[in-house]
């Protein structure tokens, strides 16, 4: 009787031992687990401590590997990916982008950085910093790196498409109009108010971010520089945020850098 | 088909030379557009510039409308997905790479410095832009609103631009 209970024991704990050595995912981690807990209750009934506790630390070992690998999913998820993503945000804006490029900025930074989170400021910046010195329009450009962030090609490939929708089919729509009647809209008030409109959320959108991303005088001086350089040297955006970063990577390497 | 081949063409080049963004490519796509394949005459052009101002996305969705002219809508599709296409993949490897080096001290100080620039421009923005369009009583008292409303008030932006845009409309 004892003979083949123990003999079951080891042939559980074996088989355990097999499964175990298979690539670890969360149902080979459940089957070794149920094995071995059955393995131990057999050597306690039989008696056997040693083995059982032997067992036991096996036991203690496999939670703590399962405890790293959830814990890991845990951090790669909580930055973005565990939260529920409603892509219909890049619909929105894609609908209600009216008032050119710097419009859909604050509209963007409004809605993945302040409401839904998506992206830290920083984030965002860095989005918008790949936006300026890759090709593209910047506003796009922030929402298919948005897009990969969250769930890599398939993400990216999700969002601009979200995004660039409804101008695409508006943009068919008044291009049949015109090839019938040959007209265009007249916007020009339209667009006075929303320039308006769009200066006090463009200057916002800066005062915010600004505040958050400057710290010490280094941050000011390449925040004035590039101020100024935009105005009134009129470089381009590629110059000024390449030679911003250019300055960041001297000045920052310092003491606390 | 030899047509879709050539649009495609084009309109990767525009997309892969669109740095900046926006206005700055405007030259290149009527050089390419308009003198060299014919496509659209300058009137036409303009207008898809201006069209391409309307819509909500950015002004290269322009290429929308010139594929459109050039042979419907599978030319509309074809000049929108290549225009697209390069800053797209390049976006991608970029954020790619950047998760990749992370741990760059040089990269981190470039990325503190370079963001840093793109809020001194977000202001620059908005500098330029107020000084074109805050011309009367009125749209300054947009401008403060839209302001003191997100400041302060967290309001959706959305709402503001809605508002702002009925007020055009009506007035």
């Amino acid at each position: 009787m004892e003979q083949s209970i123990r003999k079951q024991a080891d042939e559980l704990y074996k088989r355990g031992l097999l499964v175990f050595n298979q690539p670890i995912t969360k149902e080979t981690l459940k089957l070794v687990t149920e094995l071995w807990q059955e393995a131990l209750k057999l050597y306690r009934k039989i008696g056997d401590e040693s083995k059982a506790r032997e067992i036991g630390n096996s036991l203690i070992s496999l939670y703590k590997k399962k405890s790293i690998r959830i814990e890991r999913k845990e951090e790669q998820g909580s930055n973005i990916l565990t939260k529920f993503v409603n892509w219909n945000l890049f619909f929105k804006i894609g609908c209600l982008g009216f008032g050119g490029p710097m419009a859909v900025f604050s509209l963007l930074e409004n809605e993945l950085v302040q409401r839904k989170k998506i992206l830290t400021d920083k984030d965002f910046l860095e989005g918008a910093v790949l936006g300026d010195i890759l090709p593209g329009p910047v506003t796009m450009d922030i929402v298919t790196y948005t897009g990969y962030k969250l769930k890599k090609w398939s993400g990216a490939i999700r969002s601009t498409l979200i995004f660039i929708l409804p101008s695409f089919i508006l943009m068919i729509i008044l291009a049949m109009l015109y090839d019938k009647y040959k007209i265009t809209p007249k916007i020009e008030t339209i667009f006075e108010c929303l320039g308006a409109a769009v200066t006090g959320l463009i200057v916002s959108v800066g005062l915010r971010l600004g505040e958050k991303e400057i710290k010490d005088y280094r941050g000011a001086g390449i925040l004035i520089w590039a101020f100024i350089s935009s105005l009134i040297f009129k470089f381009d955006i590629l110059t000024v945020v390449g030679l911003a970063g250019i300055a960041g990577t001297i000045l920052y390497i310092g003491p606390k850098g | 088909m030899d047509i879709l081949l050539k649009l495609f063409w084009v309109f990767l080049k525009i997309g892969t030379f669109s740095f900046g963004g926006g206005m700055v490519i405007i030259p290149l796509v009527e050089n390419e557009v308009v003198m060299k394949y014919g496509w659209l005459t300058k009137r036409e052009f303009i207008d898809a510039v201006t069209l391409g101002q309307i819509t909500p996305g950015p002004v290269v969705i322009s290429a929308t409308f010139i594929g459109y002219k050039v042979y419907g809508i599978l030319g509309a599709i074809v000049s929108t997905v290549s225009v697209i296409l390069p800053s797209f993949v390049m976006i991608c490897l970029a954020t790619q790479a950047i998760k990749k080096f992370q741990e760059n001290k040089l990269l981190a100080n470039f990325f503190r410095g370079a963001r840093i620039a793109v809020i001194g421009m977000i202001l620059q923005a908005g500098l330029s832009i107020g000084k074109s369009s805050l011309i009367d009583f009125k749209t300054i008292f947009i401008a403060g609103i839209a302001l003191i409303s997100l400041l302060k008030y967290k309001l959706n932006p959305i709402w503001i631009l809605l508002g702002a845009g009925i007020v055009g409309l009506v007035s």
